[in-house]
Parts: C-alpha cells; structure tokens; sequence
C-alpha cells in the first residue's frame, strides 16, 4: 500500500470533494492513490464507468445503423416479393418461431437480474455468491447463444442462408452481430469468474464487476429492441 | 479518520444505499417478463394480423418501458448520474437526443435504394 502524504480539504458541503470516498489514515490524512478504482470524476461517476458509457455510446450508433438497415432492407423485401419481383427468392419472416424466440428472450432477461445480483453480492463483500450469480449469468448467456445458433441452423436447412435474399443478408448481420456482442460478454463474465478464484475479484474491486453488468445490460436492451422490432412487429 | 473526512466517506455510502435493493431488482424482472408476456401475446392475437398502427404502437411502448427498466434500474441510470442531474448536462443531454430523433427520422422517411 502506497501512502500518499497529500492532505486534501474536505468540507460537508456537497461540493465536488465531498461525494468522493477517499482512504484515510487515523489521522485523517487523506491518500489519494490509495484505492484506485473509487476515483470518481467531478460528472459523479468514475472514469471508468464514464469510458464504458461513451463506448456503449458508440455501440448504440453501431446497432441503431444495422436496426434501421434491417427494417428498409426488410420493407423493400416484403414489398417486391408482394410485387411478384421473380428476383426475390428464398423463405422471409414467416421461418420465425415466436414461442422459441420469447423463450430465449426471457433467459437474456434473467441473466440481466443474475448480473445485478452478482454485482450486489460483490458489493457487499459476499464473494461465494458473486461467483454463483456471475457463473449463472454465463450459463444463461451461453443458453441463449446455443438457442441462437439452433435458429440459425433451422434457417439455413429451410432455405434461408446469408446471401439467399435481401431479408436473409439483413437478419443474420443484425442478429449475429448481436450474437458476437453476447459471446463477447460471456468471455468477460468468465475472466471474472477467474479473476474470483484467483482472490482478485473482491469487495474493492466491484466496480469491474458493474463495468461488465453495465456491457452485459447493454446486450440485454438491444435484444429488447431486437426481440420486439425484428420478431414481433416487422 | 477526522470527522469532515469520515463525513464525505458516509455521504458517498449514502449515495449507494439509492441503488435498489435485492427485493427491487427481482420486481424489476417480473415487470419485464410480464412485459414480454404480453407482448408477445398481443403480436399473436388476430386483432393486429395486419401490422398496422394497433399492433405496433403498443408495441413500441412496451418496447420503451422495458428499456427504460433495464437502463433505469439494472444499469444504475436512474440512481447514480449525476452528469443527467445537473440541469445544464441535462438540457444538453436532452436536447442532442430530440435532434438526434427527428434527424434520424427524416433520414428514415426520405431514404431511397435500389437492389435490383
């Protein structure tokens, strides 16, 4: 431990300071470098967090782009083959299984509760149950992944394959884009597991655990967005 | 640990204890599976067969209310953003999202391709 000999003033106002948890020795003497991962930023939220966001930010513009593109590549689909165009070829959105596809959903829905709830035991210092949420947390992740590649395997053997049609292209770029995002969830809920057995993951670093919450929530509302635009409207 | 510096170390507990409760969150996820239920029961039924605005506007609601479930209460938003507190940040926030909105559906509306 790395004691710092900078004495900070902190009033009660709720002035930029005074939200700021810092370490400090009996004689209240402040160390600023002392616990890394509780800096927090005068925006009230810590740089990491804040770096998540903006990145998530950067997702929303990456998902809102292939949204839209599957609902004009959609309609223009929908509307030569309703024209008869004999250029359109291969099966649309009447392959959807609703029922399986809301199964999936709800397992993606309760993972997000597992992951706050991961992220609440870390928080409190019980770290047998953040192992527990966090593991079930994958496990439902990996459950929708498997559910997902079912999907795309039924598809691809009732005609449907990524360069079959306008719909075909469209659905597997959204979806599986989507797919990789989870994937890419599963791999940090899996290092934190590690990190867990290794004694790395406690109470002082919860905040890892809330980044990755924060990413794996994220893929949750995109396939709210997905579920209800893609699978239940369009 | 002097009484000013133990002050600001309660305050940001204090902060922390806004964040929902075990209790809260499992609410939170019976009011999103609910949600999803009847959304997909309302896309089923033959009343909204032909797509039009009785089937998606509700849709879309459901769709909004969900989303602002999950971000509000499992991303923390709605408890810990300060930046979304301050009414500067906040008219800033809003204002770029309205704009944001309208641009993204004007270029919605006039967009034109062609495939074939």
């Amino acid at each position: 431990m790395t004691w710092m000999p900078t004495t900070i003033t902190i009033t009660k106002s709720r002035s930029l300071m005074a939200d700021v948890a810092i370490p400090t020795d009996d004689a209240g003497v402040v160390h600023a470098d002392d616990h890394h991962e509780e800096h927090h930023t005068s925006l009230g939220i810590s740089n990491m967090k804040l770096a998540m966001w903006l990145f998530l930010g950067s997702e929303v513009l990456l998902f809102g782009a292939l949204i839209s593109t599957y609902l004009l590549s959609v309609a223009r689909f929908n509307q030569e083959r309703a024209e008869g165009n004999p250029l359109v070829t291969g099966p649309g959105t009447e392959l959807f299984d609703i029922p399986f596809t809301s199964a999936s959903s709800f397992i993606l829905l309760m993972s997000s509760l597992t992951m706050v709830l991961a992220h609440q035991a870390i928080h409190h210092g019980d770290v047998k149950n953040s192992r527990i949420w966090l593991g079930a947390t994958a496990s439902l992740g990996s459950l929708f992944l498997a559910g997902q590649v079912y999907e795309f395997t039924v598809f691809y053997r009732e005609g449907l394959g990524f360069t079959t049609n306008l719909f075909g292209s469209a659905f597997f770029t959204l979806t599986g884009f989507h797919g990789v995002h989870v994937t890419g969830g599963i791999l940090m809920l899996v290092s934190l597991l590690v990190l867990s057995f290794q004694g790395k993951l406690n109470q002082d670093r919860n905040e890892t655990v809330e980044l990755v919450g924060l990413y794996w929530h994220f893929v949750d509302i995109v396939w709210v967005l997905i579920f209800t635009i893609v699978y239940l409207v369009v | 640990m002097s009484a000013e510096t133990a002050a600001a170390v309660h305050a940001d507990d204090h902060v922390e204890d806004h964040h929902p409760t075990e209790g809260q969150y499992w609410i939170v996820f019976v009011a999103l599976a609910i949600i999803t239920a009847v959304e997909v029961a309302w896309a089923e039924i033959p009343l909204t067969d032909d797509g039009g605005p009785l089937l998606v506007i509700p849709m879309m609601i459901m769709m909004l209310v969900k989303f602002v479930l999950v971000a509000g209460a499992f991303m923390h938003l709605y408890f810990d953003t300060k930046i979304l507190n301050g009414k500067f940040f906040w008219w800033i926030f809003a204002s770029a999202l309205v704009l944001a909105v309208i641009v993204y559906f004007i270029v919605f509306a006039t967009f034109e391709f062609s495939i074939f």
